[in-house]
């Protein structure tokens, strides 16, 4: 058993990383020169300013019009993304066992507030398929694809949380939490996940198409 | 409208009568093959990265609903919001590889080209600015190569391709429109000219069709305003003379690039400084952002200015001056192709405020006003579409209504066309009118002196 | 109702209730576990951890003599080890001193490893190793 778990924790974080980091990495090569192929004229409306103003724009909280009318499910939104990145980053078993690995370390957050946040995570993952099933506008655009997403999403911070507390099957749920986030992270550059690259260039199309030739604001 | 029937494992598909003969013949005449393969060419030889990164980023959120008139004007009906009606055109497409039916067709026809305006708003909605306009435009696209464009909207475009304007208006017929307007106006300016063909002048003044087909007076008022203000102006007398472009809309780009040629190239052969457009929206988004693009360059090789930026210029400039203000209470309606288009509404505002006396507000408004309903072609459909158009617009309504202004100011064609129609159905009593038309009210009848 | 709208249950709809019900259940479960007391095993022998100032875990558990009986070691220097001048000094070992003399709670100049990687790197590296024993973090500092 141990050579498994030392596999997953080992080898298999190394390759889940390199296929997120060298997958996005291949994935913006492919989209550029995409570009370069069939759509080089995006780069006559291009401009560092207006995309840059764009993408700020729509981080900005409650700037756009579009998250001051809906507010509730802007803000989970935001917690939700900050806190996807925050949790595990800063999570002190994390950060033990990078610096076991590699001698280094960073401020860690309170276990007891990791505790909490992940929970939250959680929670809005429920809320977000919640709102998936109830909101009409939302159900007709859904698949299960969809929920697929919310749940692969879902299990590491699940599997980790009840990992912490030691509830039950303790050594599964590690190696299920470990798994599921190196699942999360091979999928990412294959999935609509990849919007985390993605959704920048777009936005910055649309806020350079808005900014440098329509001469209004996109937000 | 509508009939029902069973469908298995295909929840979107519909089966709906169409009384457009147009898209019912053109339907008729198409084959799975054709179907197929005109999808598959649109699909992945026309479009790019930009595209991809559309359908395959989506999150299906659904926050895109809450900018579209459609969807709100009919109690929410997710059908109509932007997403879904990606989801049950593009996105079917995608998943069939094309292999769809004429009843599918028939459907996507009649969303991409009766229930969207291509107003973009919803991009200013998407947290990621997915163009949704972008992708019905390429619905209506795949639709133009399947011949099944709604007949109105196409007969506009047969006009263009053989007249180069939209109404079929003859070259005869447009130079005796000017030389007619131009004799009435000389009742009230003496020396009134509309000078033809004039080699070098500051301005090439530019209309739609419509005008000399049936709103000539628009072109009398145009001709007032800039003798008024001593501009140096002139009118083609050649084919080129029409900005409208309504192949923009069918995605007949070939034709779009054609009609966008002709109208550089007379300005071009006139030598002229710059162009002046008449209040006219969509024909601005023609040579201001789209057909220059077709015709390979970034931005237009003109100075392209709308009447309304151009109003401003004369009023801030005294070129005209405001004899009595305007009494009646107006509001304005910012068009989507020169607000979210091209930024002007500020400048609107400052003129209506130079020329009226009570101003109020529509909420929403500037880049977020809602579109007039009739924009992106959704109007040149014709009579087939009206009624329902009329219930698609039960939101902008509502929006004019709360105003309790007397005046509506539309400074774009298209837009005062469908207002019209919506405040008669909707008996908003209300006088739809272009800035022009107050200008010409309000101004000194008096010609600009420099130094004066 | 328009048609278009009307949704017949096919086969992406049934998986799509699978899937939800499948995500409530386990919800549910998770939720009635974490809240339900957890009761400590008793006698559990732990590793005196009052050397650290703010310890973030309990102690781990562990059995000196079981331990050593079961991975039949006999010589003391396999764990308590004696470095000098960053050389393992070979048949000589440590058990009368503490870890912290040699280990920090910090790394520094002379001996990089901390004292808390140095209990875990003692205890998984042999593990993994061996490939006996626990090496997930639960499974030593067991919750009080």
């Amino acid at each position: 058993m141990n050579a498994f778990i030392d596999f997953i924790m080992g080898p298999m974080v190394w390759v889940a990383f390199l296929i997120f980091i060298l997958g996005l990495i291949f994935k913006m090569v492919l989209i550029i020169k995409d570009i370069n192929a069939r759509e080089s004229y995006v780069y006559s409306y291009l401009t560092w300013k207006h995309s840059l103003r764009s993408i700020f724009a729509w981080m900005t909280p409650f700037l756009p019009q579009s998250t001051k009318q809906s507010p509730v499910f802007y803000s989970i939104s935001y917690i939700f993304h900050l806190l996807l990145f925050i949790v595990p980053i800063f999570l002190m078993s994390h950060i033990v066992l990078i610096n076991e690995a590699f001698q280094v370390s960073w401020v860690a957050l309170d276990d007891g507030l990791a505790d909490i946040l992940t929970v939250i995570v959680i929670l809005a993952l429920v809320f977000f398929a919640i709102r998936r099933h109830m909101v009409p506008e939302v159900k007709y655009l859904t698949s299960y694809k969809d929920y697929l997403l919310l749940i692969i999403v879902a299990l590491p911070f699940i599997t980790g949380f009840l990992a912490y507390h030691q509830f039950f099957f303790y050594k599964a749920m590690v190696i299920a939490h470990v798994i599921s986030g190196e699942i999360m992270l091979i999928l990412i550059p294959f999935s609509r996940f990849s919007h985390m690259i993605v959704a920048p260039l777009t936005r910055a199309y649309m806020g350079s198409e808005f900014g440098n030739v329509r001469h209004a604001k996109d937000w | 409208m509508a009939n029902e029937i069973e469908t298995k494992d295909e929840p979107t598909i519909v089966k709906e009568k169409n009384t457009d003969k147009a898209v019912e013949a053109g339907l008729a005449r198409l084959t799975p093959q054709r179907i197929k393969s005109t999808i598959n060419q649109v699909l992945q030889k026309e479009t790019g990265p930009r595209f991809k990164a559309y359908v395959e980023t989506c999150m299906h959120c659904g926050l895109c609903a809450e900018a579209c008139l459609y969807f709100l004007s009919n109690d929410r009906d997710p059908a109509y919001s932007p997403a879904g009606k990606v989801k049950q055109t593009i996105w079917e497409m995608l998943e069939k590889k094309g292999e769809v039916s004429t009843d599918f067709l028939r459907r996507a026809v009649h969303i991409a080209q009766t229930e969207c305006n291509v107003c973009k708003r919803c991009s200013m909605y998407c947290p990621f600015g997915i163009d949704v306009a972008y992708l019905m435009l390429m619905v209506r696209r795949i639709c133009h190569k399947l011949e099944i464009t709604p007949l109105y909207i196409q007969d506009t475009v047969n006009s263009h391709s053989a007249t180069m304007n939209q109404m079929w208006v003859k070259e005869d017929e447009w130079i005796d429109t000017l030389q007619w307007q131009e004799e009435d106006a000389r009742e009230e300016f003496e020396n009134l000219r509309i000078p033809l063909d004039k080699m070098g002048a500051d301005v090439m003044y530019s209309v739609i069709a419509p005008e000399p087909k049936f709103q000539a007076g628009l072109l009398y008022q145009a001709a007032t305003i800039m003798h008024a203000a001593g501009v140096n102006w002139t009118m083609p007398s050649s084919p080129g003379w029409d900005n409208s472009n309504m192949a923009m809309f069918t995605g007949d780009n070939e034709i779009s690039g054609r009609i966008a040629r002709a109208f550089y190239e007379t300005a071009a052969r006139l030598k002229v400084k710059r162009i002046v457009m008449g209040e006219c929206g969509h024909a601005f988004r023609s040579t201001y952002d789209v057909g220059n693009r077709w015709i390979g360059w970034a931005m237009p090789p003109f100075e392209v200015v709308h009447a309304l930026e151009f109003y401003h210029e004369l009023l801030t400039s005294g070129r005209i001056t405001i004899a009595e203000k305007f009494k009646k209470t107006v509001t304005l309606h910012d068009p989507c192709n020169v607000s979210r288009g091209r930024g002007l509404h500020d400048m609107a505002r400052e003129v209506t405020n130079m020329m009226c006396e009570s101003f109020i507000e529509m909420t929403p408004n500037r880049e977020h006003n809602f579109c007039c309903g009739a924009g992106g072609g959704v109007i040149n459909c014709g009579p087939p579409y009206k009624g329902e158009r009329m219930i698609n617009n039960k939101v902008k309504a509502e929006q004019l209504k709360a105003t309790g202004a007397e005046v509506l100011i539309a400074p774009c064609h298209n837009c005062h066309s469908g207002l019209e129609d919506i405040v008669h159905h909707y008996d908003l009593n209300m006088e739809v009118k272009f800035l022009g038309d107050l200008i010409y009210e309000t101004m000194e009848k008096k010609i600009y002196k420099p130094g004066d | 109702m328009k048609p278009w709208k009307r949704k017949s249950i096919n086969r992406e709809t049934k998986m799509k209730q699978k899937v939800i019900f499948i995500g409530f259940i386990l919800f549910l479960f998770t939720a009635v576990i974490a809240f339900s007391n957890t009761d400590e095993p008793e006698g559990l022998e732990r590793l005196d951890n009052s050397v650290f100032e703010n310890p973030h875990r309990p102690g781990a558990v562990f059995a000196h003599d079981d331990h050593n009986e079961i991975a039949q070691i006999e010589d003391c220097a396999v764990c308590h080890h004696v470095y000098e001048d960053k050389k393992l000094v070979e048949d000589e070992s440590s058990e009368d001193s503490p870890c912290s003399e040699c280990h920090s709670l910090k790394p520094t100049e002379e001996n990089s490893i901390s004292l808390s990687v140095a209990y875990h790197k003692q205890c998984k590296d042999c593990h993994f190793e061996e490939n006996k024993g626990p090496v997930l973090c639960g499974e030593c500092h067991i919750k009080e």
